[in-house]
């Protein structure tokens, strides 16, 4: 990080995923610092990323930590800053400040089982975390992953998915009938309860839209899991990144510094503004 | 350092500061706010509180972060930091000068913000005790402050009527004082216990008044879902004009603005901001969790009265009053905490 907090260092993409298309397309970025001025990461941490001219946004950091070659980020075309990054190329320079916030303990969850649940580009914030307990499969129990999407075509990872079920359980859905769907059919929370995993010995890692959150809790309530066993992300609007500007405030808590990742038992004590 | 210094004789101080900024309350267009001190113009400090707070020096309305241009298509960043002439503000009421330490823990803490510094450290602020209330929405004493709090402050002068009686707080506060010693007379027989007397009648004077500060924050906390929030905030029209007078509102906007569109030259820019617009909580997704103009009256006040108290064990108001007094529909923060506190 550069004395100066607010400026960031300069990255280069050096690989572009098309992860899914349409209007709420999803690609991913690999990104380098040719400055070799890069910095470490942990799971969960996000970074703020700029296009010059348009624009910062607060994006999760994507890859694992175990990779250092470069960082991933999986981005939503959602608005000026976003639809930048879709339109950049191969070879383009980005802005990058980071690493901001805190860290999924996934040191702490040696030994348990690891339940993920996913939502839409929700994946993308716990994506580092089921990349690091995969590459350090001895360290864990069973690994179940439940990843829901619009459609089939708006799976992101699908190749990686593919990778994955070698060492974990795969749960995919879509929330519409289609034809040739070999996967649930369904909304996330209800694939949860379908499957219902056992919360004996368990974690659970959630991150997607926050009505799916709710709902996701709620039945890992009904499951069993107790408030301790319940992490989640909260990625609120987000400016500075360095708990100051206020747009991520909930409670006494800039989420950009004491967030995004919090237990259900932590996020409970807080007022439900996110 | 005590002095006296004889009405008459503060132009004379302020010349000796003369590779200082100067600024002091002036009244135009209605209203008091500081303005540059120029050579040869009088100084008058019978104002009442000014419009603006002192958080403007350190925290100006709109500031550029640094100027970004591309150079062989690759992006050169070159960061802006001020580099201000030392400054020194006079007539800051008690009020702002309290403001200044809670800002300076939000813009220090674990991330330090070096454009607040920069002009930071070069602030000298001259208090000036209020011997009456200047306003009936005046309520220091309520939120743990004085007429004459000297927290935050470097001098404090408080006026005797024909002289002033000055006091040196800080290293910086000393050093100005020194800079105009032939100016300032030694402090007399009577000068000290008139001084005491100005302050006591000062803090005798009614104020707003808030109950029980230390059951605020639970009160808060328990009304959390209480339709009182929407009910208060009903004529609230969102302008924000109540955190952009407070002395301890930070909150802030981040953007580019492109100089040139052909050479891809631009500038990013911080401009204040504030919880009381729609829009400063709105995801990209469209998800507010602050939709409604009663969570965001709900959010000022809990970041002020119980937040930050949670964080800093201090609330982050200092009573100045100018939320309540400029209010355009009349929303006034001590009424709104007085019925959070009953209900």
């Amino acid at each position: 990080m550069t004395d100066n907090i607010y400026l960031p260092k300069i990255g280069r993409i050096v690989g572009i995923d098309e992860e899914t298309q349409g209007a709420r397309a999803i690609k991913t970025f690999k990104v380098e610092f040719p400055n070799d001025d890069g910095f470490e990461h942990d799971c969960g941490q996000c970074a703020m990323l700029s296009m010059f001219g348009k624009g910062e946004s607060m994006i999760s950091i994507a890859s694992s930590p175990l990779v250092k070659e470069y960082k991933q980020f999986s981005i939503m075309k959602m608005g000026r800053v976003t639809s930048a990054f879709h339109a950049a190329k191969i070879g383009d320079f980005i802005g990058i400040r980071g690493p901001y916030g805190n860290q999924f303990p996934l040191d702490d969850w040696k030994g348990r089982d690891l339940v993920f649940i996913g939502g839409g580009v929700g994946l993308a914030p716990i994506w580092p975390v089921i990349q690091t307990a995969v590459a350090r499969r001895e360290d864990f129990g069973k690994i179940t992953v439940f990843y829901g999407a619009r459609s089939s075509s708006d799976i992101m990872y699908e190749t990686d998915f593919e990778k994955l079920k070698a060492s974990a359980e795969v749960q995919l859905s879509v929330d519409a009938p289609e034809e040739d769907w070999q996967g649930y059919t369904g909304f996330v929370p209800a694939n949860l309860m379908d499957k219902a995993p056992s919360p004996d010995n368990a974690i659970a890692i959630t991150c997607g839209p926050p009505i799916m959150i709710k709902f996701v809790i709620q039945n890992l309530q009904a499951l069993g899991f107790a408030d301790e066993q319940i992490y989640t992300t909260i990625e609120n609007k987000m400016k500075c990144g360095v708990g100051k500007c206020g747009r991520c405030n909930v409670g006494k808590d800039y989420v950009c510094v004491k967030g995004p990742v919090y237990s259900w038992s932590e996020l409970r004590s807080l007022p439900q503004e996110y | 350092m005590e002095k006296i210094l004889n009405q008459e004789k503060l132009r004379e101080w302020v010349d000796m500061l003369d590779d200082c900024e100067v600024y002091a309350p002036a009244f135009a267009d209605s209203v008091w706010n500081y303005a540059r001190v120029e050579a040869g113009t009088d100084i008058d400090l019978s104002h009442t509180n000014t419009i603006g707070s002192v958080k403007e020096f350190v925290f100006p309305q709109r500031e550029v972060f640094f100027r970004f241009e591309k150079k062989d298509g690759v992006p050169v960043l070159t960061a802006t930091l001020p580099d201000p002439k030392p400054t020194v503000v006079f007539g800051v009421r008690p009020c702002d000068g309290r403001g200044m330490p809670r800002n300076d823990t939000v813009f220090n803490k674990e991330f330090e913000d070096p454009y607040y510094w920069a002009r930071r450290d070069k602030l000298t602020l001259v208090g000036l005790a209020c011997n009456q209330p200047h306003s009936p929405n005046c309520f220091c004493q309520s939120v743990g402050g004085s007429p004459h709090s000297e927290d935050g402050l470097d001098i404090l002068m408080t006026d005797l009527g024909d002289r002033f009686h000055v006091k040196g707080i800080t290293v910086k506060g000393v050093e100005a004082m020194e800079r105009g010693r032939d100016a300032f007379g030694a402090v007399r027989d009577g000068d000290q216990a008139e001084t005491e007397k100005v302050h006591d009648t000062s803090r005798s004077h009614p104020q707003r008044p808030l109950g029980n500060l230390d059951a605020i924050p639970e009160a808060i906390r328990e009304s959390f879902d209480s339709p009182l929030w929407a009910d208060m905030a009903q004529h609230c029209i969102g302008c924000g004009i109540c955190t952009f007078l407070c002395p301890t509102c930070h909150c802030f906007d981040i953007n580019d603005e492109v100089i040139s569109p052909t050479t891809g030259e631009g500038e990013r820019v911080r401009t204040w901001d504030n919880c009381q617009f729609p829009d400063f909580t709105m995801h990209t997704s469209g998800h507010n969790p602050r939709a409604d103009l009663g969570s965001r009256l709900r959010q000022r006040v809990s970041h002020k009265f119980l937040y930050f108290v949670e964080n800093h064990k201090t609330q982050q108001c200092t009573g100045c009053g100018r939320c309540i007094t400029e209010c355009p529909v009349g929303i006034d923060i001590v009424a709104v905490l007085e019925r959070v506190s009953q209900s």
